[in-house]
């Protein structure tokens, strides 16, 4: 099978890795650096025109250049590895894809996998969703290993929003360990955030199992438990006073602007973004969640 | 008035779409032949016992005792027990009666005769002198029905590719309404499906079964019944015939745009077009044509709302009883809606491939950024070979179904009475915001009025928003416009409302306006899902 990978960063290198162990030879599309160990061009629509399926695995604010430059056309199969929001409309990086080419079988490919920890051949599970069966068995095809299991899912919205919710609570876990709220407090941020995730995706349309999978939970414990996840770290500095990159900050403030569109409460999103706006600080913000008046955990 | 011409409209298509009783047997047989042979036996045995369950309960319902069809459900009942073979010649059976039944009005007599007939004899019928009492409507007097949208673009279309026509549906004269518009615009007829219940008003069944009608027994809930149908949908398509098919399934009871696309029918496009394409038929192509359909006053708009408002849509699906299926109220209906200005507006929208993109002057599809793309790719493998793969199909019908929708926002026409009457409703709403929908539709007569100054504020704030939004290309309008627009808005509302239905929508009474919560709520219903808002009262 040909395997196409967009992306010769940490993920992308980590995906190659992944679709060699499944038997094949992928090869990588880069922009600047010529990729190590794998095949590579800088042809974005040649590479595409070549595979079978293509794995867009650059960040989140690159998506839309590389969308357009690849000239995806309407028969191939796009799985999107990156998570998140686009930073600059808000828009589900998915919809990018069907906005501005014919492309309609896409997927998105999220859970708790490390690139590092992929490339250094330790076992991990993803999750692929698409609404288009093909689309799953493909990704299926290219990546499942000894080393990896992919399961798959037509709950594309619910992964896509999962994917973007454990971003921003990994800042808000980075947050909360910052200002030393203790280990406890990991717990309340990973379960209520996940609560808040569940709340939103039913509200768009998602499963709510799908946050209990792969995508929320397993993706959100691993964030939890890595010392050097980027959004804990990114997190860790707002919390002694740093800011987000402004990447970051738009993102977050897009979901909650998603919440807002479909009238859901999301009152630990909201705390992350008044702190890293710096509308407000840290502690002052949680002590605001935690007088909240109490009610039902459902 | 005068007729344009019909292209597109020739012998060979009359033909096409116009196939003995045995061609369309043989090609129904094969088509639900693949089906069965496609399940395993105790799948097929599943099918088919569902079918005896569900027709049986309705001969039950229905008091049937002994009938055709009744025979027909016990041989298929004693099929399925004699083994796959016996099962497998009942239902047979059961698809060559269902095939004579669906096909039957669609002959010499229907499809055949508006070939014929028309466009004189269509002119002549629609448009004909006063005859004593029953003067005919006269569809040729001013702008009544307006028919808008890339119509020579379409017709172009028409002649390489094959149609499918996807309109909104409010009310049962939308067939004949469509039809005529069909006509006026120069595109060729289509073949739709009409309801067994339509055909009860003498005058409608007329029309209808000339603007190619065949008949749909939605009574039959069975998946046997509906996968013959699909066949009989795909042969049709597949054999070039224009087709036209009303993707809400039923008439809308809110008086809502669309809020659901029900992908059966639809579905039956893309096998076709798949189908054309695998054996290189010269004209595979298939495109679909959105089809908004705006009107002032709406005949069944009293019966259509309490269906709504009882919450038995789904139970009394299929309505019998309503203003329809009386003549005289037909006839009262559309003569007095002629004698309004812009009372229908018919707007034919941008043509679509059957996942749902836009295609330009020649047919190709075109993305989201202008570029045109070969679509047959959306079917084919990695080695440019047409492939089948139903779920596949089906997300690109979903995929369809959303561009439809979008097209229904984009092309519905906003109308005076519309307006007019969502304004009085969220009046009532502003008035009584402590109950709930249910509550203010048995409002006493005593309690539904609004200021009318407040009534004018409103809707002058709504004529701004609806202009704000038919810049920003997320709908149409025919409204009125200048310094006293809401004061005419208000009067030609309150004016078409005053002539037909049987209690006034809104009516004006001294320094206030009376408001019928029912139907203020149907009419009103159609800017709903706008995010219009009628201003604070002050």
């Amino acid at each position: 099978m040909n395997v196409g990978i967009i992306g010769n960063g940490a993920w992308g290198q980590a995906l190659a890795t992944l679709a060699a162990k499944a038997g094949h030879q992928p090869r990588i599309g880069f922009r600047g650096d010529r990729p190590s160990g794998f095949p590579g061009t800088p042809n974005l629509a040649a590479l595409v025109g070549d595979s079978e399926i293509v794995l867009i695995a650059v960040p989140a604010s690159a998506v839309r250049d590389v969308v357009l430059s690849a000239d995806l056309d309407a028969g191939m199969r796009v799985v999107l590895a990156t998570r998140g929001l686009a930073p600059d409309t808000g828009e589900w990086l998915s919809d990018l894809v069907l906005k501005h080419t014919p492309c309609r079988r896409v997927g998105v490919l999220s859970g708790p996998a490390v690139a590092a920890e992929v490339v250094a051949g330790r076992p991990t599970a993803l999750v692929v969703a698409s609404a288009f069966d093909e689309v799953c068995l493909a990704t299926q095809s290219a990546l499942h290993s000894e080393q990896c299991r992919i399961y798959s899912s037509n709950d594309m919205c619910g992964v896509e929003l999962a994917g973007a919710m454990v971003r921003l609570l990994g800042i808000a876990l980075g947050i909360a360990e910052g200002v030393d709220l203790g280990v406890g407090s990991r717990g309340v941020v990973v379960t209520r955030g996940l609560a808040e995730a569940t709340r939103l995706g039913l509200a768009l349309g998602a499963q709510p199992q799908t946050f209990s999978g792969l995508a929320g939970v397993g993706d959100l414990v691993t964030c939890a438990a890595s010392t050097n996840h980027p959004a804990m770290a990114a997190g860790r500095t707002v919390a002694r006073g740093g800011t987000l990159t402004e990447d970051m900050l738009r993102e977050t403030r897009a979901v909650l602007a998603l919440a807002n569109r479909e009238g859901v409460e999301l009152p630990l999103a909201q705390a992350v973004v008044a702190i890293c706006t710096g509308e407000m600080r840290p502690r002052l913000a949680f002590d605001d969640l935690m007088r909240r008046s109490a009610r039902s955990e459902g | 008035m005068t007729s344009p011409p019909l292209p597109g409209v020739t012998l060979t298509t009359h033909l096409l779409i116009n196939p003995s009783h045995r061609s369309i047997d043989k090609a129904l047989f094969a088509r639900v032949d693949a089906l069965l042979n496609s399940m395993t036996d105790a799948q097929m045995k599943a099918y088919l016992s569902d079918t005896v369950y569900l027709e049986r309960q309705r001969f039950y319902a229905d008091g049937v005792t002994d009938s055709d069809e009744s025979a027909a459900i016990e041989g298929l009942a004693h099929g399925i027990h004699d083994g796959p073979e016996a099962m497998r010649k009942a239902a047979q059976v059961l698809v060559k009666s269902y095939s004579h039944e669906i096909h039957n009005r669609f002959s010499e007599r229907t499809f055949g005769a508006a070939m014929k007939l028309a466009p004189g004899a269509l002119k002549r019928l629609l448009a004909p002198a006063e005859r004593g009492a029953w003067r005919w409507p006269d569809f040729a007097k001013g702008d009544h029905i307006q028919v808008q949208g890339p119509v020579d673009k379409i017709r172009a279309l028409s002649k390489t590719h094959t149609l499918v026509v996807a309109p909104t549906h409010v009310s049962n004269l939308d067939s004949p309404l469509v039809g005529y518009a069909l006509h006026m615009a120069g595109l060729p007829p289509c073949t739709y499906g009409a309801g067994l219940n339509l055909f009860s008003n003498p005058a409608m069944s007329f029309f209808m079964a000339r603007l190619g009608a065949y008949t749909v027994d939605r009574r039959k809930r069975h998946r046997l019944y509906k996968d013959v149908l699909k066949a009989y949908s795909t042969e049709l398509i597949a054999r070039g015939a224009h087709s036209l098919f009303y993707p809400g399934g039923t008439r809308s009871r809110s008086g809502q745009l669309e809020p659901h696309i029900k992908r059966g029918l639809l579905g039956t496009a893309i096998a076709a077009w798949q189908e054309g394409l695998q054996s290189g038929n010269e004209k595979p192509e298939v495109l679909v044509v959105p089809c908004t359909l705006s009107c002032s006053l709406v005949l069944e708009a009293e019966t259509l709302i309490e269906d709504f408002l009882a919450g038995q849509g789904k139970s009394r699906y299929i309505i019998t009883d309503d203003e329809f299926s009386h003549p005289t109220a037909v006839l009262k209906f559309v003569r007095q809606l002629l004698d309004l200005n812009a009372s229908m507006v018919v707007r034919f929208g941008e043509p679509l491939d059957l996942i749902g993109n836009r295609v330009n002057e020649s047919g190709q599809s075109v993305d989201g950024s202008g570029r045109s793309f070969d679509r047959r790719k959306y079917v084919c493998d990695s080695k440019d070979v047409v492939v089948a793969d139903a779920q596949r199909d089906r997300v690109y019908t979903n995929h369809l179904a959303t561009s439809l929708c979008r097209a229904y926002r984009e092309d519905s026409v906003a109308l005076s009475t519309h307006v007019a009457a969502y304004a009085g409703w969220s009046c009532l709403v502003e008035r009584y915001p402590h109950l709930d929908h249910y509550q203010r539709v048995l409002l006493a007569p005593f309690e539904r009025w609004v200021d009318r100054t407040r009534m004018l504020a409103a809707i002058e704030s709504l004529l701004d928003q609806i202009a704000q939004k038919v810049s920003d290309g997320e709908m149409q309008s025919l409204l009125h416009e200048g310094p006293d627009r809401a004061e005419k808005t208000l009067t030609d509302a309150v004016a078409a409302f005053a002539c037909f239905h049987s209690r006034r929508t809104l009516e004006f009474e001294d320094w206030r306006i009376l408001v019928d919560p029912k139907l203020s709520l149907y009419y009103g219903n159609r800017l709903s899902g706008f995010d219009l808002q009628i201003g604070d009262e002050s």
